[in-house]
């Protein structure tokens, strides 16, 4: 170990809970389910003997070799007339956009035989450069949602296209004859002829200039209305720039989660990934975060600082005066803190850092209220970011509404004077505070029609619903920011009876409603003219769908005067309150809840907490035990408490969550989706957020909380996987990295070998190599620097290798099937003179109430030695030449030891039929007819009985090394991506040839950080992992430190 | 005298047998002509007995008035129209097809007359099949194999010559015993079973041989029977369209790949979609061997009119029964083996060019794939992605001497080149 850090990665791990160490020792921690098998015997009376158990077992052996002997008729249907296109086992793809008010993401539709099947990042969008999100790349399941909207539906039973338009049209133009007022909510839309179809809409209704019958009106459930004010207060606009974070050298946040859920978090993942590795002069940004519950952002921070939510406003003065004190600008009044883990000294050192980073720093801040926003703004404003880090002249186009047009709205509602209200893309009924009071509003107007292609709480509530298609079915295009525009294509026919709402837009107000001729026509009015270099409008547009994206870079930046509102601003911060407080947090996962019933993203586990299929309350440990006396859990079953707020109740289970300040808890948004009487997943606590200061607020204090009493299992994945102190995570501060050599920080494991001489792993060899020197040695690099844990690789693996979901129940029995799991370690700096020994857990018996997290993708690491090959008995898992460990599922008998000696535990063994078994019919995807499309052909579906694991792709491999040699050309650097790696946009994981000095991967795995995981097995893995360095200074105890070495015998 | 004016005569005969082939081979030199200009300049267009973009000719001579017209007419049937607007028969046909021009063809009016006579002295073919019954669909059965009821019948009579020995050195023996009054073999009061065991006892060691080889020969046979299971090597289905691979890749030698295109590409060679049979199949709508029946299935199922020409009947695909089909857990690429590989077609799927009915030539078993991967050189010639490897490998066999490499020695024996 080269620092004292001890690292551990569930709390009954550090407190040596009894029951941990019992399932510690244990590599399944459930029992073999044989008992539910023979079970139904016994229902029926009989019970096995095992006289029976070998009847049956030469009965099946007659009965398959009587069944084989059948000859099958299998047929086959060609096309008709073969789409040019089209070959069939030839993947074909199509760039498009994805959008859903929440997430932006420029991307790579693969389509197989007409049915997309995966979602790439679009490497020609400068927009995301090819990045995505968990959210984003699960998007393709929700395309065969069963729960779609089949065909259009009048007061809640199905009808066809014709009455309902029939219908409509009437009701609508008696409407506008009378003078009317109608109103379209949806979500934050930036499409330029989505928004030409709408003001064409409404000007049937608007008959004069100015006219406000028809008005549309944005929201978002996950409101920037407070940045969108404080922005007209100082700019004169209502508007969000654009933020650079691969410009910013150092970045503080104060609340704003970044990475995963604040405005447009594919595209920042990408730029801030990139900067937090080393640079060749070994240089990194230094990024500081203060919220009050651990985020995916705050656990990549070097520093994070904990306060409660009502302290932002007085971490935000705080440091604004540290800034202004330099740059000679006036103070404001500042508030203060109730600090218990060295904010101050924090907030003083991030002050230090951004002054001697002016105009390459940013300060963002997530908190919706105006009044903090514009203290953050004066900040940058004082560090001259505007123009560099920060552009105004590209304003970001994701977020448009206010809440004050939502409570407007509202209000005409209430006063009965909308007579019809059209809704799409947002669920108000879902995500507006109860005390909005949407529902007893809706039932005043007149006329509610839906737009939404599933049924939401506020569609179901709806008289008519005229169904929307899925993106994947749709033309549009997006203006994500300033003059970047993006097409979204059509990649497979409408599979249900559904019509774009645009088209019926356009429909309803007599117009022709195909929206495709009326979008071709907007971009050849406006679009065409900002082309240079382009005539003609039919290759300017196949051009355009063809790259997904026409960008028109903005070349003068527009100056916007500032006016500093912060001091007037800071009046109005309140102080800090007493008493527990609620941070209603946006998971990474689920995030708004748009596609929350998507069941790749429910068994993505939350990245701190790891837990899956449910919303919880996080509370800090040190909380837990003093204050509630709730149980530190996650094996056994949670407690139940009762949060109660302003006279709204929700009762969830409590999961310890360290780094979340003490004295506050935290509830994920977006859970509680479902129809209505059917199992919904968590609850939803939307409706707890309230108004304040005229924007919703999801920080509320003035909480209390009891605990029921009553118990609840939770389904956490991250429990079962010991690592007993070894060196598995290699960390060290970006001071010991720059000053000390390598030995000092990524030291090479030793052994002893019987002489008690030290000896290199590789000289105490016990095994013949594999050989792999010629030819490829394909391989992986897994920067710890550049992962931030979002999880986009892990769902891009589901989708890829057709990895089962098995849902909580399984979870819970420690039965995960993900190939790729992202463990998360907390650290916490212990006393280096009290630790006695790497096995010794002394030492961290405290936990620590605010540590640091890394994060560590972990999947098979191919080892050329691998411990795996050599106990299966039937030789179903062996080793390439090319360097990959193989399994083979039809060559697997199941007995698992291959699992049993694997030191890194990623085997996975398949339980169960999960595309077959009726226990997995709710959670398993592969069980739905329609659902089932989204399988890759060109992986086997395994079944029962099997062991399987991570194959590096092989099938992209075998694809790529096909192309190449029909090409006659070497297998180019980054010519083949792994799933995670495409879905990491290169970023963290890197795959190539470590044979080929041509391929990034050659290098890195030559690299001063690198490191093989357990290297002191000898085990010889193919995966690389990069020290993660925190920009840290060097902890004091580091100097002095005896380097231990690892006493393994040989 | 006599034998001179013989042999005098004999040049005279030759001389009109010359003449006499010379007229012949003439008039049938015109015929021959008028078969090749029809089909050369016309066939695209017209059919004989029926209608196809144009009118079927079929009697075109007694449909014209005058046959100089019709020439001309032929040749340039716009300048005709212009030049007669009065001629009502041609504008009507110029209507009735939809005003569809067709183009003037350069020829001369003796080549026009070769081609109407050509048209007049026409017979349709009579379809070979028409006559055969159709119980007989497929390949003949090239003489079924009764080797085996032979056999059956030699055992037969063998058994009952045996057996008929058997009495008569019984006979024989109890004739001995009366007449010598020897004492009895104690076989003699055995009945036969009693007797095999008896003589089984009696030849311990042959016994255990024989039972040994027996058991070997069983497993061996259980074995076989055992591994042939999934494996359908000569599987020769009933497809729904009688379509023969012989007629087409055979007789009329189309390539492969025209069809089965994908096998360039992808993984699946690819069933042709019904627009591929098509391109030939608008103009060749009736078979040697099955007339139009068969034709029209295809017809059906691009819901073409063979009457107007045109594609104007629901669509129905065609359900094709597969026959090579491999497991799922297998993964093969066509495009692997055909472009890099360089196999030929046949070498898996044998001599499909001869096939009428199409069969399941190779076992498809991992043992044969596995054979072929270690017996096949690697095409490392000419393709940039194998120099280095190749180069490799020739440092790693130089003590063997191995300069060509086999599948097997670039890793095309392991697990994960075929099961992912």
């Amino acid at each position: 170990m080269n620092s004292s850090k001890k690292y551990w990665n569930s709390l009954e791990q550090l407190n040596n809970d009894p029951e941990f160490e019992k399932a510690a020792n244990k590599e399944f921690s459930e029992h073999i389910p044989v008992d539910e098998f023979i079970g139904k015997q016994k229902e029926n009376g009989s019970s096995t003997s095992r006289r029976d158990f070998l009847k049956f077992l030469g009965f099946s052996l007659t009965a398959a070799t009587i069944a084989a002997c059948e000859t099958p008729v299998i047929k086959s249907i060609p096309y008709v007339v073969k789409p040019e296109e089209i070959t069939p086992g030839v993947p074909n793809y199509y760039a498009s956009s994805y959008y859903d008010g929440n997430d932006y993401g420029s991307v790579l539709v693969k389509t197989r035989e007409g049915r997309p099947i995966f979602i790439e990042g679009n490497k020609m969008s400068s927009v995301t450069k090819g990045r995505l999100t968990a959210r984003i790349n699960s998007s393709v399941l929700s395309l065969y949602d069963s729960r779609r909207y089949s065909a259009p539906k009048v007061n809640g039973e199905d009808s066809d296209w014709t009455s309902v338009d029939a219908d409509l049209k009437g009701k609508l133009n008696s409407i506008a004859n009378k003078g009317g007022n109608v109103r379209l909510l949806t979500y934050s839309l930036n499409s330029p002829s989505t928004l030409a179809a709408i003001s064409k809409f409404g000007e049937t209704f608007n008959k004069e200039e100015g006219a406000l019958n028809f008005k549309h009106v944005q929201y978002d459930a996950i409101s920037y209305s407070g940045m969108l004010e404080a922005n007209e207060r100082d700019f004169g606009k209502s508007m969000i720039p654009e933020y650079d974070f691969s410009k910013a050298n150092v970045i503080v946040s104060i609340d704003a989660d970044f990475l995963s859920n604040w405005l447009m978090s594919s595209a920042y993942l990408n730029d801030y990934s990139l900067n937090r590795v080393p640079d060749s002069n070994k240089k990194m940004s230094k990024h500081y975060q203060f919220e009050a519950f651990m985020s995916l952002t705050g656990s990549n921070a070097d520093v994070r600082g904990a306060v409660k939510p009502s302290e932002y406003g007085a971490v935000v003065t705080m440091l604004h005066n540290k800034i202004a004190s330099s740059v000679g600008a006036a103070s404001i009044k500042e508030g203060s803190i109730n600090d218990d883990n060295g904010v101050a000294d924090k907030v003083a050192s991030a002050a230090k850092d951004l002054l001697s980073n002016k105009g390459k720093s940013l300060v963002v801040c997530g908190v919706n209220n105006p009044d903090i926003q514009c203290v953050v703004n004066s900040i940058n404003n004082m560090l001259s970011n505007y123009g560099s880090t920060i552009d105004l002249s590209t304003p970001l186009k994701l977020k448009n509404g206010r809440d004050s047009e939502m409570v407007s709205l509202i209000s005409e509602m209430k006063s009965g004077n909308v007579d019809a209200l059209l809704v799409y893309g947002c669920d108000p009924s879902f995500s507006l505070p109860a005390e909005f009071g949407f529902n007893e509003a809706m039932e005043k107007v007149g006329l509610t029609i839906s737009l939404d292609g599933k049924p939401t709480f506020t569609s179901e509530k709806c008289n008519y619903v005229a169904p929307d298609h899925n993106f994947l079915e749709s033309w549009n295009d997006l203006n994500p920011k300033g003059n970047y525009y993006s097409i979204q294509q059509p990649t497979i026919k409408a599979l249900y009876s559904t019509r774009q709402m645009q088209s019926s837009l356009l429909n309803w107000a007599g117009q022709s409603s195909d929206y495709y001729d009326f979008m071709r026509k907007n971009w050849e009015a406006n679009m065409l003219p900002m082309a240079e270099g382009k005539m003609f409008f039919d290759s300017f547009w196949n051009h355009t769908v063809h790259d997904g994206v026409f960008e028109v870079k903005s070349s003068a930046t527009e100056e916007t005067a500032f006016t500093n509102n912060a001091s007037a601003a800071a009046q109005k911060l309140g102080n800090s309150s007493e008493g527990l407080e609620l941070v209603l947090y946006a998971s990474n996962s689920i995030g708004d809840g748009s596609n929350g019933e998507n069941p790749w993203l429910q068994e993505l586990p939350d990245p701190v907490t790891k837990v899956v299929w449910d919303n919880y309350i996080t509370m800090n440990p040190v909380d837990m035990g003093s204050e509630y006396e709730i149980k530190t859990a996650q094996e056994t079953p949670a407690d139940l408490a009762k949060v109660s707020v302003s006279g709204q109740e929700v009762i969830l289970p409590v999961v310890a969550s360290p780094g979340q300040k003490i004295g506050t808890i935290g509830i994920a948004v977006g859970y509680g989706k479902g129809k209505a009487g059917a199992d919904l997943i968590g609850k939803n606590v939307f409706p707890m957020s309230t108004l304040s200061n005229g924007n919703v607020s999801r920080n509320l204090s003035g909480v209390s909380i009891e605990k029921t009493g009553e118990k609840y299992p939770i389904a956490s994945t991250q429990t079962h996987h010991t690592m007993m102190g070894r060196k598995i995570v290699n960390e060290t501060s970006l001071e010991t990295y720059k000053k000390e050599s390598k030995e000092e920080w990524n030291a090479t494991a030793l052994l002893v070998d019987a002489f008690g001489r030290k000896k290199k792993v590789e000289e105490l060899n016990l095994w013949n190599e594999h050989p792999i020197a010629q030819g490829h040695r394909w391989g992986m690099s897994i920067d710890l620097n550049a992962c931030t844990g979002c999880g986009a690789c892990v769902t891009a693996c589901h989708a890829e290798n057709n990895v089962p979901v098995v849902g909580k129940d399984e979870v819970r029995r420690t039965r995960t099937m993900s190939w790729m799991r992202i463990d998360r370690y907390y650290s916490s700096d212990a006393d280096p003179k009290k630790n006695d020994g790497d096995r010794n857990y002394a030492a961290m018996e405290n936990p620590s109430a605010y540590p640091e997290v890394v994060y560590q993708p972990i999947m098979c690491q191919h080892c050329n030695h691998a411990p795996c090959e050599t106990v299966c008995p039937v030789a179903a898992t062996t080793h390439s030449n090319e360097g990959l460990n193989q399994m083979t599922y039809n060559r697997c008998v199941g007995t698992r030891y291959c699992a049993n000696n694997c030191p890194f535990k990623v085997r996975r063994f398949n339980w169960f039929n999960y595309v077959a078994d009726e226990k997995f019919v709710d959670v398993n995807p592969a069980q739905d007819e329609l659902m089932r499309m989204v399988l890759n052909p060109d992986v086997t579906v395994r079944s029962r009985g099997v062991m399987e694991k991570c194959s590096m792709c092989v099938q992209r491999i075998q694809a790529g090394k096909l192309d190449a040699k029909k090409k006659g050309e070497p297998v180019q650097n980054g010519a083949i991506k792994t799933a995670c790696s495409s879905a990491c946009n290169d970023n963290a994981i890197v795959f190539g040839d470590i044979n080929d000095k041509k391929h990034a991967i050659w290098s890195l795995a030559q690299d001063d950080r690198s490191y093989n995981m357990l290297e002191e097995l000898g085990v010889k893995p193919n995966i690389y992992y990069q020290t993660k360095v925190r920009n840290v200074p060097a902890p004091s105890y580091e100097k002095n430190i005896e380097k231990p070495v690892e006493e393994h015998s040989a | 005298m006599s034998v001179f004016t013989f042999t005098k005569k004999i040049p005279k005969i030759s001389h009109l047998i010359a003449v006499a082939i010379m007229f012949f081979s003439l008039s049938n030199v015109y015929a021959q002509d008028g078969e090749n200009l029809f089909k050369a300049n016309c066939a695209s267009c017209h059919k004989i007995d029926k209608k196809l973009v144009g009118p079927a000719l079929q009697g075109v001579r007694d449909r014209w008035e005058e046959e100089a017209n019709l020439i001309l007419w032929i040749k340039n049937s716009q300048d005709y129209l212009k030049n007669n607007s009065d001629d009502s028969y041609a504008s009507g046909l110029y209507e009735q097809y939809n005003k569809s021009i067709m183009p003037a063809q350069a020829l001369s009016d003796d080549e026009v007359v070769a081609v109407l006579d050509y048209i007049d002295a026409w017979q349709p073919a009579t379809p070979v099949a028409a006559a055969a019954p159709a119980g007989a669909a497929g390949p003949v059965d090239a003489g079924e194999d009764y080797t085996f009821y032979w056999l059956l019948a030699f055992a037969l009579v063998l058994i009952i010559v045996i057996r008929v020995l058997i009495d008569v050195r019984k006979s024989v023996r109890s004739v001995m015993v009366e007449v010598k009054g020897e004492e009895a073999a104690p076989e003699d009061s055995m009945g036969m079973v009693e007797q095999l065991f008896y003589w089984f006892k009696q030849n311990k060691k042959f016994t255990a041989f024989a039972t040994i080889i027996v058991i070997v020969a069983l497993a061996f046979q259980g074995w076989n029977a055992l591994l042939s299971i999934g494996v359908y090597q000569g599987y020769e289905p009933e497809q729904p369209i009688k379509f023969s691979h012989k007629i087409h890749a055979g007789d009329n030698a189309i390539s492969c790949v025209y069809c089965h295109h994908s096998a360039e590409k992808g993984k699946h060679s690819g069933i042709p979609s019904v627009n591929v049979c098509m391109n030939c199949h608008t103009g060749i709508s009736s078979g040697k061997v099955y007339g139009t029946e068969e034709i029209s299935k295809i017809y059906e199922a691009a819901g073409w009119n063979p009457e107007t020409s045109s594609y104007e009947n629901p669509q129905k695909p065609i359900k094709w029964v597969r026959i090579h089909n491999l497991p799922d857990f297998a993964y093969f690429n066509h495009s692997q083996h055909v472009v890099v590989g360089q196999v030929e077609c046949q070498t898996c799927h044998g001599p499909v060019q001869e096939m009428d009915v199409l069969y399941q030539y190779s076992e498809l078993t991992m043992g044969w794939c596995i054979n072929c991967h270690r017996e096949t050189n690697v095409k490392m010639k000419d393709n940039g992605y194998y120099d280095q490897l190749q180069k490799d490998l020739k440092e790693v066999y130089k003590e063997e001497g191995i300069e060509e490499f086999k599948v097997e020695h670039i890793g095309g024996l392991e697990c994960a080149k075929c099961h992912y």
